[in-house]
């Protein structure tokens, strides 16, 4: 079976649900001074040792719901994907996507622990999760085959296959300009960073491991 | 004021099945060399730059340090800068070609900037015969996420171009990729910030063990998808101790 995506595709309509993790509140909040009232999220969830009191007040009493995840094994970030996925088969939502915002700057453990709930994700909902910061998008191709639809017009100059986690001994390509055939791809042997395009349109991907895809985004 | 012998401890580890390191007996006698990579360079710059037995940039590094450096360039000028040279400005190439520093074009698309300025590097300090104990290098640690995995990648080829360890610094994070074996990390500078991690980024690391930090792990496995422990601290004692049986990098913050 093969899987297809056209990652960009979010940046184009508007969003069913929108929550922040901990301190993604005080983001929001920082940003939209002024017109903070036309970008209440649905839910703020975490742990609460980022969000600023005034910020949780602010959204609480904005009728925003405060979602206490202490829990601390687990990410504020995979938490608030566990309280996500319980909202939309509670509202019976059709959802292609999840877009998030973040998490690919800053701290390395937390870049790293931002990737991993990338990982954990297939146990906590079966929707595609994507990932983008500044010019940066991450996601994580399960094994087996994959389409990407790269001609949005919206995608930079460089993308790569990144084998997070573990080897990725069986790796096929078309659509770059430096594609593989039934390649390792590993830390230390061969990563494919600074790849571009071969101007199709569309890239193919056959993995027999998750491998992490990346690309650049002109936002 | 960055102390040197902040990395004097840090790299004073005990390796049961290699030599150990010996590092930093007396303040600031830490022999490293410097790369600086193509991110915005921190001020820390300034402090490991004069006693860096060797500076070099890679490709666009050059144009951080030029931009930096303002007024005052000719106190910051490296030995090389090598790269494919496709990020550098003409200007600040030529600049830095005029007052001496070597420019050695390495164009290999197989490999990246980083990775082929620690072969020139190892290469200059075998001819010149330099005691070296570590390799400290700037940036590599943010912008483009292929670039920063990037970084962590020449980690792994790193033992094959060198014996010395590597660290990347970038703003507040340290990363250095821990070999199978037993490490003993010092971080009682007083210059380590709250939190640490351990990333098993290339491989799961099926026995690891570790004292000193506020979660340890014993003979457990750290793989993406199981466990990664990242947002962790230490336990006060000063010292960290990591097992591991694959390569496994250590990430932790650095208060600059």
């Amino acid at each position: 079976m093969e899987h297809a995506i056209t990652p960009l595709e979010p940046l184009l309509p508007s969003a069913l649900l929108k929550a922040c993790a901990d301190g993604g509140a005080n983001r929001l909040y920082d940003v939209t001074e002024g017109e903070r009232e036309s970008f209440l999220p649905e839910f703020i969830s975490g742990d609460f040792d980022s969000i600023r009191p005034e910020v949780r007040e602010y959204y609480a009493i904005k009728g925003c719901e405060i979602i206490s995840t202490p829990d601390q094994d687990h990410t504020d970030f995979t938490k608030c994907l566990e309280v996500l996925q319980r909202k939309i088969e509670e509202k019976d939502l059709q959802v292609d996507m999840i877009v998030t915002l973040g998490g690919l700057a800053g701290r390395f453990d937390q870049i790293m622990a931002s990737v991993s709930t990338l990982f954990q994700a297939p146990q906590i909902t079966s929707l595609p999760i994507i990932i983008i910061q500044e010019e940066s998008l991450v996601y994580l191709l399960q094994p087996g085959k994959h389409k990407l639809h790269v001609d949005t017009g919206m995608e930079g100059d460089w993308c790569g296959l990144i084998p997070v986690g573990q080897p990725c001994n069986q790796v096929t390509t078309t659509g770059l300009k430096w594609n593989l055939t039934h390649q390792t791809l590993s830390f230390g042997t061969l990563v494919s960073t600074s790849n571009t395009y071969d101007g199709s349109g569309v890239v193919a991907v056959e993995t027999d491991r998750p491998l992490l895809w990346t690309m650049a985004v002109k936002l």
